[in-house]
């Protein structure tokens, strides 16, 4: 087992599906209920986070005193902000005495510092959060719903559906006007003449006064 | 301090879909008590909050997060909102406590852990709100952060008639926010215009990424082929 050197100044190494913890999380609560479900390292001397899930990404916890406190735990995130080159994931006690600090401390976490911050209502709602972390950094990318890839769908049928918004035409129209000037460019730059062999003369009209009519311009812009 | 009154269409303006006069009347409200918002109502058809030319935000309450059953509706709405807008924050608001309801007891569960790690895996802002009054305020700082990115709404509230018609005929692209149809309604002098234009002209007038303006224009550039009509 290699270790990480002492002073918390390099990366540190986290083998998968393990997690390294600071040695002051030795004999929690929240250690102990991690503990069967995922492998903990225990180090001393990390340097300003409480978990890292891997070398790229870790936990800083703050506690319900921490919020009660005061702002202290403002200057170790901004450190940590500014120091790391890591994913921050901020997880925060939201209990009955510390709520009312829960909207500042999200304004400043999520919206100037920009990291990611998830409310827990004990240590054990938290090892069941962070189980499921370790979970998500192991498996796959493709995995996650929110990452796969996207099928695009056949773009005829809302090609269709584009040119049907075109005053004057419905739907028999509109695949006509299509076969003739094959995509919304080509139809945007068709004469009323040429338009005239697909449509009646109104509808030619109204479907070239559509595409090159300039707005009004509007005063002050 | 004495309120500024910036000039229409130079304020924040935020975009609700029609849908949340029903359910979040007192966000709504709240964002208008709120000095210097403009609160546009528009059918939107799915996307609660528009706060800039990017971003989207997803108000969910906190029970339809707990729930499994909820669960594939609200990663397909997630996956509907990634193909139109290059940010997404979601919302978790808790569910308003009705007297003497005890059974409704906040407990955690499995769904909701494997929800929230998902949305951080995907780079999707989680924010938490106690009530509709609490998310109208982040949704504010939310434009204001955004409006500091210089990726802020402003347009003006009045679309001419002929911009009128346009904005159905943008909104039909596919995965095209409300707000850029919007921006080339404003933007492009006519729409023989937008179809005549570069990429990269469809990027600044649009408000868009390049790779988004690439896909706009080889959709309006695409040949059509009545074979592949279903």
């Amino acid at each position: 087992m290699e270790r990480n050197a002492p002073g918390g100044t390099g990366p540190v190494y986290v083998p998968l599906g393990h997690i390294v913890a600071n040695e002051k999380w030795r004999g929690s609560q929240l250690a102990q209920e991690m503990q069967g479900k995922v492998r903990l390292i225990f180090e001393e001397g990390l340097a300003s986070a409480d978990f890292y899930l891997s070398s790229k990404s870790c936990i800083l916890y703050i506690t319900e005193a921490d919020l009660v406190a005061g702002h202290g735990y403002r200057k170790r995130l901004a450190r940590f902000r500014n120091s790391a080159h890591l994913q921050g994931i901020i997880i925060v006690e939201k209990t009955h005495l510390s709520e009312q600090y829960f909207p500042a401390v999200q304004k400043f976490t999520v919206l100037d510092l920009g990291m990611v911050l998830l409310p827990v209502a004990s240590q054990s709602e938290a090892s069941c959060l962070i189980t499921q972390l370790v979970l998500e950094q192991t498996r796959e990318p493709s995995k996650n719903p929110f990452l796969r890839k996207k099928h695009s769908m056949l773009s005829e049928f809302s090609l269709v559906q584009t040119v049907q918004q075109i005053p004057g035409v419905g739907k028999v129209k509109a695949p006509l006007l299509l076969q003739k000037f094959p995509s919304i460019q080509q139809l945007s730059n068709a004469s009323i003449q040429e338009l005239e062999e697909v449509v009646g003369r109104a509808v030619a009209q109204q479907i070239h006064t559509f595409f090159t009519q300039p707005k009004r311009q509007q005063p002050g812009t | 301090t004495a309120p500024r009154h910036p000039q229409e269409g130079n304020r924040a303006c935020i975009l609700v879909d029609s849908r949340e006069i029903t359910t979040g009347l007192e966000v709504i409200s709240s964002l208008r008590a709120v000095h210097g918002l403009q609160v546009e109502i528009c059918p939107l058809n799915g996307c609660d909050y528009i706060v800039s030319n990017r971003m989207v935000v997803e108000r969910k309450s906190q029970s339809e997060m707990l729930s499994n059953t909820a669960k594939k509706k609200f990663i397909e709405q997630i996956q509907r909102l990634q193909s139109m807008f290059q940010r997404i924050c979601v919302i978790v608001e808790k569910d308003r406590e009705k007297a003497g309801d005890i059974s409704k007891m906040f407990r955690r569960t499995k769904c909701y852990d494997s929800l929230l790690t998902a949305l951080v895996g995907a780079g999707i802002r989680i924010l938490f709100s106690s009530g509709q009054e609490e998310t109208a305020d982040l949704l504010k700082e939310l434009s204001l952060v955004e409006q500091r990115k210089n990726v802020g709404i402003h347009i003006p509230t009045v679309l001419s008639t002929r911009q009128c018609e346009a904005l159905p005929f943008y909104l039909s692209i596919p995965n095209i926010s409300y707000i850029t149809a919007l921006n080339m309604c404003h933007q492009f002098s006519s729409v023989k215009k937008m179809a005549n234009s570069s990429p990269e002209e469809i990027s600044t007038c649009a408000k868009v990424t390049h790779q988004k303006a690439e896909e706009i224009h080889k959709y309006i550039h695409y040949l059509f082929d009545v074979q592949m009509l279903p």
